[in-house]
């Protein structure tokens, strides 16, 4: 698998971004390099790379998903969108609140201003809630309290020593984020995946979701203070990632994803072993879950609250269960051939209405499968895995993988001698938080950590 | 709603907490100064029922102006340095500072200089030191107690 490259003139950019969605391409990202823009685009199994080497018309009025991708690059890296109005600041936090803010007025309006830092063990971000009474008018993010700088952090290093830092832009979506890194890599030096290896960071992957999944159950109990459904998902949470750590050596999986291979050593024993206790842990999520359907005034506060509506869904760029939920059937894992899916079909809740019930659903909809895959891949010993010569070797490289909250895309731009001189993350959680905001207006101030839980964003991978 | 708290009630008991040994309590306030999320899960988890910090007296409370110990993860990025500052000037005291997991600890493996703010230990005086990439819940739960009963650090 590799992408079609595309060099553009700026001023055919935009007229070639409109052919590109014309022809069924979806919009996976947007980035600088090199002082120029990259735009990067998905449809069925193949790839494109548009590159102009200077920014110049914005495409916010045809891809509304590129809006933070533009707002990003204005603020980091000095580029101007023609056409993009306001183009507020998003990375840059220098700005008065006026110029960040959606102006919001009227009789009885005032706003709330929530965070960086919150009351609960929860990541820094700042929310401007613009309510009258108890009723949100508008809600306005301010991320990137958490910007690290990253990206510039991993450039100048060789793949190896990058790989540390792009997995540790989020803790929960590591392996996503690694494998997403280490395809671009692959991607870029013409090495293709074996099945073994593809095997390798599937069930990887799988666990990955796995946690996740049960933790954003335990996180939507706790927004409507359902105490036991917190600590029976926490508790199930707890025993995937001790499995975690008696398989790779860390609870979060972090290191055993590796450029260019795998050492990742499952015994037949082990493999058998962790099987049974992913058996337990199924049997009981079905429980547990069953539980929570039949907790009725619990499942009456998930319904008909933060809709995000199948338009806004397509419009804003929606990846990952919350596109899902909302009835936009896309997943990056259909479309994988370094990785070992095959027919994987995306598991839609029984009723896509993008409210925080379809959200909860469908994480229900999905643990089965998830369960189903481990065993599947879990049924025959893992052994250390290499990559394989499969495609020309150039400087770029492109990947997108399904991590737990969606479509991460990663593009690379490598040296000869093998040092990173661009990496791009855009992951499902940047996707995402403009599609949250956009959920929130018309619903009752006390249900934004409900919706804000039922979505499970990660501050540090949008951040970086 | 009664299996779940009889998956409960049994999990405790195949858990076999112990009672704490001693009294005392310490109020914790968590700060984000940039962590990758790691941390925060499992300070999370350290209340879940395996762990339950809660018994030794050990809990998160919502404002600094509640708090005896801030506990900081992250390397500490530049936009997070005020916020986190006027976290501990909130603090009443005698007041602790704990670098939770080794980004805290400033372990400068993670982060452009320019998106940082200097380290933890050059900002506030840290007293408690709790390594990890991510700590576990039960080193958490050791160090914090050790402070607490003014023992040695956890090894």
């Amino acid at each position: 698998m590799s992408f079609a490259r595309r060099d553009v003139a700026p001023a055919a950019w935009r007229a070639e971004v409109s052919d590109a969605l014309a022809d069924g391409w979806r919009f996976a990202g947007l980035w600088a390099e090199d002082a120029g823009l990259r735009a990067a685009f998905a449809r069925h199994g193949e790839r494109l790379l548009l590159a102009a080497p200077a920014a110049r018309d914005s495409i916010v009025d045809l891809v509304p998903a590129a809006a933070w991708d533009e707002r990003e690059a204005h603020d980091l890296h000095g580029l101007a969108f023609a056409g993009h109005e306001p183009l507020r600041a998003l990375v840059d936090h220098g700005a008065p609140t006026p110029e960040w803010t959606v102006p919001v007025e009227g009789r009885d309006v005032f706003q709330v201003a929530v965070g960086p830092i919150h009351a609960g063990v929860i990541e820094s971000g700042h929310f401007r809630f613009h309510v009258v009474g108890e009723r949100v008018l508008h809600l306005d993010l301010r991320l990137f309290y958490k910007h690290r700088g990253l990206e510039r952090a991993a450039q100048g290093r060789p793949v190896a020593e990058a790989l540390p830092v792009v997995q540790r832009a989020c803790g929960a979506d590591a392996v996503a984020n690694a494998i997403a890194f280490a395809h671009a890599c692959e991607d870029a030096t013409g090495q293709a995946a074996t099945p073994a290896l593809a095997r390798a960071r599937t069930l990887l992957a799988e666990l990955e979701r796995l946690y996740n999944h049960l933790n954003d159950l335990s996180a939507i109990c706790a927004g409507v203070g359902f105490a036991p459904g917190t600590m029976a998902f926490a508790g199930l949470k707890e025993r995937a990632m001790r499995l975690n750590a008696t398989l790779t050596g860390h609870r979060f999986l972090f290191g055993a994803v590796r450029v260019g291979g795998s050492d990742l050593a499952i015994p037949a024993a082990a493999a058998a072993e962790a099987r049974s206790v992913l058996g337990e842990l199924r049997d009981e999520t079905r429980r547990a879950w069953r539980e929570l359907q039949f907790a009725g005034s619990v499942q009456e506060r998930f319904d008909g609250v933060g809709v995000l509506e199948l338009e806004d869904a397509r419009r804003l760029g929606a990846v990952g269960p919350a596109a899902r939920a909302a009835g936009v059937a896309i997943d990056a894992r259909t479309d994988a051939p370094r990785l070992a899916y095959r027919d994987l079909v995306p598991a839609l809740p029984p009723r896509a209405d993008g409210d925080v019930a379809a959200r909860v659903e469908v994480r229900g909809a999905e643990l089965p499968v998830v369960f189903d895959l481990l065993d599947e891949l879990l049924a025959e010993p893992l052994e250390p895995a290499a990559t394989e010569p499969g495609g020309p070797a150039r400087r770029d490289g492109l990947a997108l993988v399904e991590s737990p909250r969606g479509q991460t895309l990663c593009a690379v731009a490598l040296r000869e001698d093998g040092v990173v001189e661009r990496v791009h993350l855009r992951t499902g959680s940047y996707a995402n938080w403009p599609a949250l905001a956009q959920t929130v207006p018309g619903n009752l101030l006390p249900d934004f950590p409900l919706i804000n839980k039922s979505f499970e964003l990660c501050y540090a991978c949008a951040d970086r | 709603m009664f299996v779940l708290l009889r998956q409960l009630q049994r999990l405790r008991r195949d858990a076999a907490l112990t009672a704490p040994p001693r009294r005392g309590s310490l109020a914790l306030r968590h700060v984000d100064a940039g962590s990758c999320n790691a941390c925060e899960h499992e300070l999370t988890a350290a209340a879940n029922p395996y762990y339950d910090l809660a018994r030794h007296g050990l809990n998160v409370v919502a404002s600094p102006r509640h708090a005896d110990v801030l506990l900081v993860t992250g390397p500490v990025t530049a936009r997070m340095r005020e916020p986190l500052l006027k976290a501990y000037e909130a603090m009443p005291e005698p007041r602790t500072v704990a670098a939770l997991g080794d980004c805290a600890m400033g372990c400068g493996v993670l982060g452009d200089a320019a998106a940082l703010a200097p380290p933890l230990d050059e900002l506030l005086p840290v007293a408690i030191r709790i390594p990890g990439c991510p700590p576990a819940p039960d080193v958490i739960a050791a160090h914090l107690l050790a402070h607490l009963h003014g023992e040695p650090p956890a090894a």
